[in-house]
């Protein structure tokens, strides 16, 4: 299937691959289907771009790559919805919010999408761990960018 | 919205597995218990509104960043 992106024009997905966000993401409750594109010139991010609306589409990154003893346990109320059964079906994103720079840029520690790479569920998840912020400034703990 | 008046050490259940304790109330604040099944999502308000805002915050305006780079 062909859809519209905010910044590749329409794109030919396979909708096999689209992850299924079943209430949404916070603030975007009603945006039930995602998918990653690459992003060519970067590959440690990628474009979570909206099925059903163009203009919608997120920069993800991987949390361990941002910060190296990043842990937390993924919830029963997780496992349940994902359908998770091992935990090498799992994928962990960062949204990643834009700034002048990458160094300038954040990352939501506390609010990861755990993806079941198996059945392509996915959820952003809340996190009770104090240590983990909405606003991780990517610069705080690497000099790139 | 059900408002339901409630002292501590009273309960609301809601549902056959949700049950709320007004645990103390003292001045401003009140401590809540709250039994639920661990599939059930509990969440502060205010954080949930923090992720939300975070979000929209982090919707793509610009790749211009991404291309500099090259």
């Amino acid at each position: 299937m062909n859809i519209q992106t905010a910044y590749f024009g329409e794109v030919k997905i396979d909708s096999t691959n689209i992850l299924k966000f079943q209430y949404g993401l916070p603030g975007f409750e009603n945006e039930k289907e995602f998918i990653l594109l690459p992003l060519e010139e970067n590959s440690t991010f990628q474009v979570l771009q909206s099925v059903q609306t163009a203009e919608l589409a997120f920069i993800i990154t991987n949390p361990y790559d941002i910060t190296a003893n990043y842990s937390f346990d993924i919830e029963e109320a997780t496992i349940k919805a994902l359908q998770l059964e091992d935990e090498k079906e799992v994928v962990v994103f960062t949204i990643v919010s834009l700034k002048e720079t990458i160094a300038k840029s954040t990352v939501n520690l506390k609010a990861p999408i755990v993806l079941n790479t198996t059945n392509k569920k996915a959820k952003q998840v809340i996190l009770n761990n104090e240590d983990y912020s909405i606003r991780h400034l990517i610069s705080s703990e690497s000099k790139e960018g | 919205m059900l408002v339901l008046s409630r002292k501590a050490g009273e309960t609301i259940y809601i549902g056959e597995d949700i049950e709320i304790v007004i645990s103390e109330v003292k001045g401003e604040q009140v401590k809540i218990g709250i039994h639920a099944p661990r599939n059930i999502d509990i969440i502060r308000g205010e954080l949930l509104q923090d992720v939300s805002a975070s979000n929209t915050e982090a919707v793509i305006t610009s790749l211009d960043l991404f291309k500099k780079k090259k």
